[in-house]
């Protein structure tokens, strides 16, 4: 095993192990199979693995990654105290291995399960079940997954247009995005425009806007704790065009603890709900020409979230026990896509995060900060359907608790997918 | 809440409106070549849409959420198959949250299941190859003869689904293989000695002696007769996508403009496909309208060839409005009549 020096986890042994069987069982067939040598392999699950390597360069002093704890409004402030996902580094950056497997399970549901490796092991992205027999338009799902709301959260860092997520959704979610075990209902509307409406309930380990501790001075929720609502409409458009709108609105419990005085210790704890609003419109224009040629794309998507907390404990200030603190934060990005040439796109991506930006804190002050705003541009070379090079530059501008901070990054991107052929949605 | 109730209402009011003409089978077929076809055999007793036009690749569509809508109320769904609507077609079927289209049901008919396939590979297959389909070359429909057997398919799938419609969609299948085989060999030769022998003959490719044994050749007529002075021509394509038509007729695709399927030209690709044009004396350049012409161009000066740009669609011009005018407009442009 060649894999067994670099990677230190054994879960993530067992994931090799588990598709060396599966690669294996599928390569032995043939030999003894005769008459029919495929046929054993039509029921293996369709495997495919992303590898997405970048290189990042950015000229802020303390490098991009550090900003994350100082932003006005925006800064962490939770309860998790997992190593940092989003630590960028300069030079060459390897995103998690994304290994996927997926089948049809039998005449009534079918499966998906996603394991991130990384260079510390091995997590699960997703292992979720979903109904294929369902009548009226209903579809039930269950399992670890991507929340439906809005329309990036779902989407795969190697499905993106940027090399990057958008800052609002980096600051009020995190790299993972809306991503927890759940359940979901969704309904496809017998109507003459596409409307599908869909309900998730989540079980609210979400590690920013609803986290849950239940130990020590916070109370333990019964789950799930997490409710979460979205419509998506679209009109029947002829022709290439297409159109999707979408809202969505969230609330969950949410809790954090806090150390105030830095001595390692958490001091202060937080207990109360989270909640969220989205918009997104999708605009894509599918040109006939071949190998994505002037293919044009428009997203545009709105978040806002707010944190509504009561202090239920502070071991330095026991007079504020009792007080609210409200957070109160939002943005946006405004993206387009174009296919300039074949294979090649070109895109640029404008976005904003804390035009709302405000904490009322248990003293009943309220502070309001600046926004930030960032400037993206790329260009990216797709020689085919399974491998992608990318180069981005950005430029931001960000409101930190030391003032205003412009920072310049770049990053070249090379990314392949190994196995199954994917497939797209809108 | 009582707007949304309203809404609902009203939704679910227009969903029920809409099942009013349930009778009539609805068929979506993913290109406009098999919606042609499936128009024809089901004549009225269908509504026919087609996800791809003519005009666009189908290799590069992606979903859209009316092609869902289409999907939603398909009773039957009619895809090419091997491969050629991979990149869109799961997540449109799996959104449609229609159980009657999966793969698999009663109402999903892959149309590749009976034809003739060409360029399946022998042995393992790698993506080193570039765009390459495990189960062989999908631009099947571009083979008469395929058409025929696509039309025979849907029938039975038709009547399958709808018994009612039995005679009416026979009588349409036989006027459609009538009409087929009258371009494909000449009217008055089928009406003498019937289509079916003629393409047992074709497919054998002793179409020739078997005419002149019974002293019919003269009456040769349509494809056939206009494509036999090509026999054994050479042509230059920009995909792989006309292999079927022109093996048909007896002519050979020694290379395409694409070095690799899915690939687009390369200016060392294409001096490659210059000197071998000039080596083997190729002439002519055929392609689709939606690839770009400027590296066929370039060659044609190069080596003095013409580039013939036909639909290899309905739709892909404005003049190919059918199936049959798809193969009329591309035999004329070949045979310069």
């Amino acid at each position: 095993m060649i894999f067994s020096r670099s990677f230190r986890s054994r879960a993530l042994a067992s994931v090799f192990l588990a598709v060396q069987a599966v690669a294996a069982g599928a390569a032995a067939a043939p030999a003894g199979a005769g008459e029919a040598p495929r046929t054993p392999q039509f029921f293996n699950p369709a495997i495919s693995a992303i590898v997405d390597l970048y290189y990042h360069y950015d000229d802020a002093e303390e490098g991009i990654a550090h900003l994350a704890g100082e932003l006005s409004g925006f800064g962490h402030g939770h309860g998790h105290e997992g190593r940092d996902h989003a630590g960028v580094e300069s030079g060459l950056n390897l995103r998690h291995l994304e290994l996927q497997f997926s089948a049809d399970v039998d005449p009534y549901f079918k499966g998906l399960a996603i394991a991130a490796v990384d260079l510390h092991g091995a997590e699960m992205e997703a292992a979720e079940i979903t109904t294929t027999a369902m009548p009226a338009g209903f579809k039930l799902r269950g399992g670890k997954f991507y929340s439906d709301f809005g329309y990036l959260n779902a989407r795969h860092a190697h499905q993106w247009d940027f090399t990057d997520q958008p800052l609002i959704h980096q600051w009020t979610l995190g790299v993972h995005g809306l991503n927890d075990r759940g359940v979901q209902l969704s309904w496809l509307a017998p109507a003459p425009l596409y409307l599908l409406a869909g309900a998730e309930a989540f079980q609210g380990s979400q590690e920013n806007l609803f986290a849950h501790v239940g130990h020590g001075p916070l109370p333990a929720h019964k789950g799930p704790r997490v409710a979460i609502g979205w419509l998506k409409a679209g009109p029947d458009l002829p022709g290439g065009h297409g159109l999707l709108g979408g809202v969505a609105v969230g609330t969950g419990k949410h809790q954090e603890e806090h150390d105030g005085d830095g001595d390692g210790e958490h001091d202060h704890w937080l207990d109360g709900v989270g909640e969220f609003l989205s918009a997104d419109l999708v605009y894509k224009y599918n040109s006939p020409r071949p190998y994505g040629q002037n293919d044009f794309t428009v997203q545009v998507e709105y978040f806002r979230r707010r944190k509504d907390l009561k202090l239920v404990a502070h071991d330095g200030a026991p007079e504020l026990v009792g007080g609210r603190r409200v957070d109160t934060q939002d943005g946006y990005y405004a993206q387009v896509v174009h296919g300039f040439l074949p294979r090649w796109r070109a895109g640029l991506r404008w976005e904003q995060a804390g035009l709302t930006n405000e904490v009322r804190y248990p003293s009943d002050d309220l502070e309001s900060f600046g926004s930030s705003r960032r400037l993206s541009a790329m260009v990216d070379f797709t020689p085919s359907e399974f491998s992608r090079l990318r180069l981005q530059a950005n430029r931001g501008m960000y409101q930190t608790d030391e003032g205003r901070e412009e920072i310049t990054e770049i990053r070249i991107q090379w990314m392949i997918s190994l196995g199954a052929h994917g497939a797209h949605r809108f | 809440m009582n707007r949304f109730a309203l809404l609902a209402a009203s939704l679910l009011l227009a969903g029920a409106g809409a099942g009013a003409d349930a009778d009539r089978l609805k068929i979506v077929t993913t290109t406009s070549d098999l919606a042609d076809i499936a128009a024809r055999i089901a004549g009225e007793e269908a509504e026919v849409r087609s996800v791809c036009r003519g005009t666009e690749d189908p290799h590069f569509l992606q979903a859209r959420p009316s092609t869902i809508l289409m999907a939603r109320d398909a009773d039957l769904w009619i895809r090419v198959g091997m491969e050629l609507e991979i990149g869109w077609e799961p997540p449109v079927l799996e959104g449609s949250r229609n159980g009657r289209i999966q793969p698999g049901r009663l109402g999903h008919l892959d149309a590749s299941s009976a034809v003739i396939k060409r360029d399946v590979p022998g042995g393992p297959v790698s993506r080193a190859g570039g765009d390459v389909h495990p189960s062989g070359n999908p631009h099947y429909w571009l083979d008469p003869y395929n058409a025929r057997v696509v039309a025979e398919a849907m029938a039975e799938r038709i009547i399958a689904l709808r018994p009612a419609v039995e005679e009416a969609v026979r009588g349409n299948l036989e006027r459609f293989r009538r009409e087929l085989d009258g371009r494909m060999f000449g009217a008055d030769l089928v009406a003498e000695v019937g289509g079916d022998r003629l393409w047992g003959a074709s497919l054998e490719g002793t179409l020739e002696a078997w005419l002149e044994e019974r002293d019919a050749a003269a009456r040769l007529g349509g494809w056939s007769l206009a494509m036999a002075p090509l026999r054994g021509a050479k042509v230059v394509t920009y995909h792989k996508s006309w292999t079927y038509l022109l093996e048909r007729f007896g002519l050979e695709v020694p290379i395409e403009l694409e070095p690799k399927p899915g690939i687009p030209a390369t200016a060392g690709h294409l001096a490659a496909v210059a000197e071998l044009m000039r080596r083997e004396g190729v002439t002519i350049i055929l392609q689709e309208p939606f690839y770009s012409r400027k590296a066929a161009e370039r060659l044609a000066k190069q080596v003095e060839a013409r580039v013939v740009v036909a639909a290899g669609s309905v739709g892909g011009t404005p003049e190919a409005t059918d199936y049959m005018r798809v193969i009329d407009l591309v035999v004329e442009a070949l045979a310069e009549l």
